[in-house]
């Protein structure tokens, strides 16, 4: 059995951030970049998959990312995947590419799932997963909180709205995790020391046979203001009267 | 007095600074504590605060028991548990480490410090969530516990404050105004404060700001790191669980909410160039990487006396940053160039738990000119002009090598011996 | 610009939120239709007909719902309507079913739009990344355009005197994916929010002395509002709340639009859990209470006796 993980390499969530000299982009000069939280809860399930039903399973991280990228691949070897490749591209991709790309890799490797985190803590657009399904025609699972393999597929909850969805789909398939699937592994030392030796390819668009189509065009962004300055209030009628202006209770 | 002139300016806001603010105020004097963020969000607020009072000297050893009680009186005072009396054990597994149990046991007894060696199957009951199989000896410290590192400098903030200590926040020290040799005051982005007495409290900083008046001061800024397990349905760790030390894994921890805290003073450490980090850095903020080779052995060693500990055991990972200096000890007092200029730090993993009775030493030497204690061995200016210690390089070594030193060299041997492994 | 709004039902009533895209149309587009999907639409079509001419892909296979299916009926009626906007509300359903949808019509989407703009022709949208810290300005190349909005970015339009036109789509189900089963849905009635999902959270500190006391009136404020309990450190280690609330360093970091901190003092650790939250509410006793540093709104008061004024405000409503 074969699992793909797409992993994305974002920057570390927790950081004050800083937009560039245009503020068309944040300044990543001086940003740390680590595995995007959500696809290393789907590096987790892969290990635990093969752990508990698939030992021969093969477990492959892909990026899309500069050259650097590799440490934050590095990250999934260290937790147990089996090799990387990594897709050379400078700068941010949107969705809709990033699917093209995942599925040129998806038709070479032909893996029997794909498992990705639900969304990037950078962009959040929680989009990738279901373009890929549908360029693919496979069906999808997202926001998956438990995985289970059944006789014939994958049965999964899904974390919704309204509540827990559970579903069947039969394989291939494309699922993305969220936050509650499961708590994922750090790199053990003989992790990070077999990590050095596991593979990491490099490959380019081009080279996948995919021309870039880009279907967003970023304008600019604008760092939303941080600063409190407490305002006291002297009733709880008044906060509440404070709450609702400033949009966050209804009535 | 107008609100930028004070008797003295404390630099920090971790427990160095703040304690000493406090017993400044409670004698009378107008403070200024400048905090280059928040208060307590530097070392202070990643510290996990063990309290070992048993330490090399009988005088550091009053020094701590002091502490304790300086703490009791903030307690009574705030209304708030400070000092949780765990007790501390320390285990040993090899013939080396067995004799520094040994040795500790008499030279606190010499003393009478509470401390005395213990069965084997007595420290399992006690602790039953630790691998005891190989230990081979083992020593009981009743009176040892931990100190609550954000509770304390909460404490040390409001009685400070109740006796008419100031505090600003990010209020990051970038000059010191000298008449000649003598202190005058510090620049900042806030305009300038004056005072003719200054204390550099600034923790993994001190070294940048003792740099602003051409001065030399033997610390470096190391990385720490250590996991807080989440509670384990199978090995439940009581509130009033030991501390425990472990020096032949490197290892030393406690119980935290429901878990066990675990810290490590590894082989190697990171170290950090405190001068490119923003005036505004979130030390709180600070983050392992999953891959964090410091973290890996964190949990290597961990796993070795706490077998259910892997890299799945549900846990938090804190880091940190924490000021060393060659020899482990702090540097407190004045040095011999500048007039006015005290320093309170490189307290090398320790400062919390010296912070009582540091403040107050502190604010002797302010204003009496010396202490109740004997202080020899923490003076400021123990390295000055000493070769060897002059040079960032040198001193970056150093300070590094005594990290690793830690729990890595066995006590009571040479440091040849040591080095040799004999 | 031809317009097809999604819209979110549960059989009898259109989901609360839906208006704001049927909203967000209407300042773009003249020609709107909403298309309802699922079993039984007559009820829910003739809500839906008060807003817009409404379009029911009508079929016993697209009940229960069934995100492989759904997409491909909505991507099929987009090319047939030749829609070139495709708007919806964001939500969980949005994105699994509109955002398939978006992967079989090209993939110009823009999700969680929070505004937008028409600047010399083009259509600006403006949405949140980095968790909210920033606001991104884009343009979507392409056609048709899938946007999904935040609800609380655009008003819900009122409904017309006279209906609009109700019209079925046909749908041939042996064109339908069947590699997806649907099993079951747990509506989950009661149970609060995880504390790190929540879009509030309100959080107890060492004020509250008993379980009792905290579940009274930190659950009440919680369960009035919707909302998440967390908890500081201090009632975690006094063994009043469960480990699983506890908000702060060694516990879980939350970023919700509205962070009440009721009889929390504000140290550091705490802090380190929860500054991130888009409002901070503040109740202390303690007028120094760090916590006031840290907060947009402040009383100073009892949280006993300020949170149950709260709670009965919150209840006459």
């Amino acid at each position: 059995m074969k699992i793909l993980v797409p992993c994305k390499r974002v920057p570390d969530p927790d950081q004050k951030l800083c937009l560039n000299a245009d503020a068309t982009d944040i300044d990543a000069s001086a940003l740390t970049f680590i595995l995007n939280p959500f696809d290393a809860i789907a590096v987790e399930e892969a290990l635990r998959i093969r752990e508990t039903a698939h030992p021969e399973a093969e477990i492959i991280a892909v990026s899309i990312a500069p050259a650097e990228g590799e440490a934050d691949l590095r990250t999934a070897l260290a937790m147990g995947a089996d090799r990387a490749l990594l897709i050379e591209h400078e700068g941010s991709m949107d969705p809709w590419n990033v699917a093209r790309l995942l599925a040129a890799v998806i038709q070479n490797e032909q893996p029997s799932l794909v498992l990705m985190g639900k969304q990037a803590v950078d962009d959040d657009a929680n989009q990738v997963g279901q373009f890929l399904a549908a360029q693919l025609g496979w069906p999808q699972a997202t926001f998956a909180s438990q995985i289970k393999f059944t006789d014939n597929g994958i049965r999964i909850h899904r974390e919704t709205d309204l509540g827990i969805e559970i579903i069947h789909v039969v394989l291939p398939a494309v699922i993305t995790a969220d936050l509650r699937l499961n708590e994922p592994r750090y790199a053990s030392l003989p992790g990070i020391l077999k990590a050095k030796k596991k593979p990491t390819e490099h490959i380019t668009p081009t080279e996948l046979g995919i021309e870039l189509e880009p279907r967003i065009r970023l304008l600019g962004m604008e760092l939303v203001n941080s600063q409190r300055t407490c305002e006291k209030v002297t009733t709880a009628t008044d906060l509440l009267i404070k709450l609702r202006e400033a949009d966050v209770i209804e009535g | 007095m107008g609100k930028d002139t004070s008797d003295v300016i404390i630099i920090g806001g971790g427990v160095a600074g703040l304690s000493t603010a406090m017993q400044l105020a409670k004698r009378g004097v107008s403070v200024t504590v400048l905090e280059r963020e928040q208060i307590s969000n530097g070392s202070t607020g990643r510290a996990a605060g063990l309290l070992g009072q048993l330490r090399g000297t009988a005088e550091h050893t009053r020094m701590l028991m002091d502490g304790v009680e300086i703490v009791k009186g903030l307690e009574a005072k705030v209304g708030v548990e400070i000092y949780v009396q765990t007790g501390s054990v320390r285990v040993a597994e090899t013939p080396d480490r067995s004799q520094e149990i040994t040795d500790l046991v008499e030279m606190g007894r010499s003393i009478n410090f509470d401390i005395a060696h213990i069965a084997i199957d007595e420290l399992a009951e006690r602790m039953p969530y630790m691998h005891t199989d190989d230990i081979t000896d083992a020593c009981w410290c009743p009176t040892d516990g931990h100190l609550q590192p954000a509770e304390l400098a909460a404490a040390y903030h409001k009685v400070g404050r109740d006796h008419g200590a100031r505090y600003q926040t990010n209020c990051p020290v970038t000059g010191v105004l000298l008449d000649g040799n003598k202190a005058l005051g510090v620049q900042t982005p806030n305009g300038d404060f004056r005072a003719p007495i200054i204390v550099n409290a600034a923790g993994p900083w001190s070294h940048l700001v003792a740099g602003l008046t051409g001065t030399t001061l033997p610390t470096a800024a190391l990385g720490h790191i250590y996991l807080t397990t989440q509670p384990h349905p199978d090995h439940p760790v009581n509130r009033l669980s030991p501390g425990f030390r472990n020096r032949h894994h490197r290892i030393y921890g406690r119980p935290e909410n429901g878990g066990l805290l675990v810290g490590i003073y590894a082989e190697d450490c990171s170290e950090h160039d405190m001068s490119i980090l923003p005036p505004d850095f979130d030390m709180s903020a600070m983050k392992a990487r999953r891959d964090d080779i410091h973290l890996a052995m964190l949990i290597h060693a961990a796993q070795q006396r706490f077998p259910w500990i892997d890299e799945r055991t549900p846990m938090h990972i804190t880091t940190g940053i924490m000021t060393f200096t060659p020899d482990g000890l702090p540097f407190c007092g004045q040095l011999p160039d500048y007039e006015g200029l005290y320093y309170c730090t490189g307290f090398s993993g320790h400062g919390i738990v010296q912070s009582p009775a540091i403040g107050l030493i502190m604010s002797e030497l302010i204003l009496d000119g010396n202490s109740t204690y004997d202080i020899a061995s923490i003076e400021a200016d123990r390295y000055w002009d000493v070769p060897g210690f002059q040079d960032r390089a040198e001193i970056q070594q150093r300070c590094y090598t005594m990290q690793g030193s830690y729990y890595g060299r066995v006590e009571g041997k040479t440091a040849a011996e040591n080095q040799n492994g004999t | 610009m031809k317009t097809l709004v999604l819209i979110e039902h549960d059989e009898t009533s259109l989901r609360p939120g839906s208006g704001a895209a049927i909203g967000f149309a209407r300042e773009l587009s003249e020609e709107i239709a909403l298309l309802l999907l699922g079993k039984n639409l007559d009820t829910i079509a003739t809500k839906a007909a008060q807003y817009a001419p409404v379009l029911t892909a009508d079929h016993e296979a697209l009940a229960p719902t069934v995100a492989d299916r759904w997409a491909h009926v909505i991507a099929e009626v987009a090319q047939d309507q030749n829609a070139e906007l495709i708007a919806a509300t964001s939500t969980s359903w949005a994105k699994d079913i509109v955002g398939r949808a978006a992967g079989l019509l090209g993939g110009a989407m823009a999700s969680e739009v929070v505004g937008h703009e028409i600047v010399n022709g083009e259509l600006h949208l403006r949405r949140p990344m980095f968790a909210g810290a920033i606001n991104a300005t884009l343009v979507l190349e392409g056609s048709p355009k899938i946007i999904t909005v935040c609800p609380s970015a655009y008003e819900a339009p009122e409904p017309a005197e006279t209906p609009f036109p109700i019209e079925p789509v046909a749908i041939d189900a042996s064109t339908l994916p069947s590699d997806t089963r649907f099993e079951s849905l747990d509506c989950k009635a009661g149970a609060r929010p995880d504390v790190t999902e929540a879009r509030i959270v309100v959080s107890g500190g060492r004020a509250f002395k008993t379980s009792e006391d905290f579940e009274q009136h930190v659950g009440g404020l919680a369960d009035q509002l919707g909302a998440a309990a967390g908890s500081s450190r201090a009632l975690v280690d006094a063994g009043i709340t469960p480990n699983s609330l506890q908000v702060g360093q060694t516990g879980k970091i939350v970023a919700p639009e509205l962070y009440l901190a009721l009889g929390i003092s504000g140290a550091v650790q705490h802090l380190a859990g929860m500054k991130n939250s888009r409002v901070i509410a503040a109740i202390n006793q303690d007028p120094d209470a760090p916590i006031f540093e840290f907060a947009d709104y402040g009383l100073v008061g009892d949280v006993y006796e300020e949170v149950p004024r709260l709670t009965q405000e919150l209840n006459s409503l």
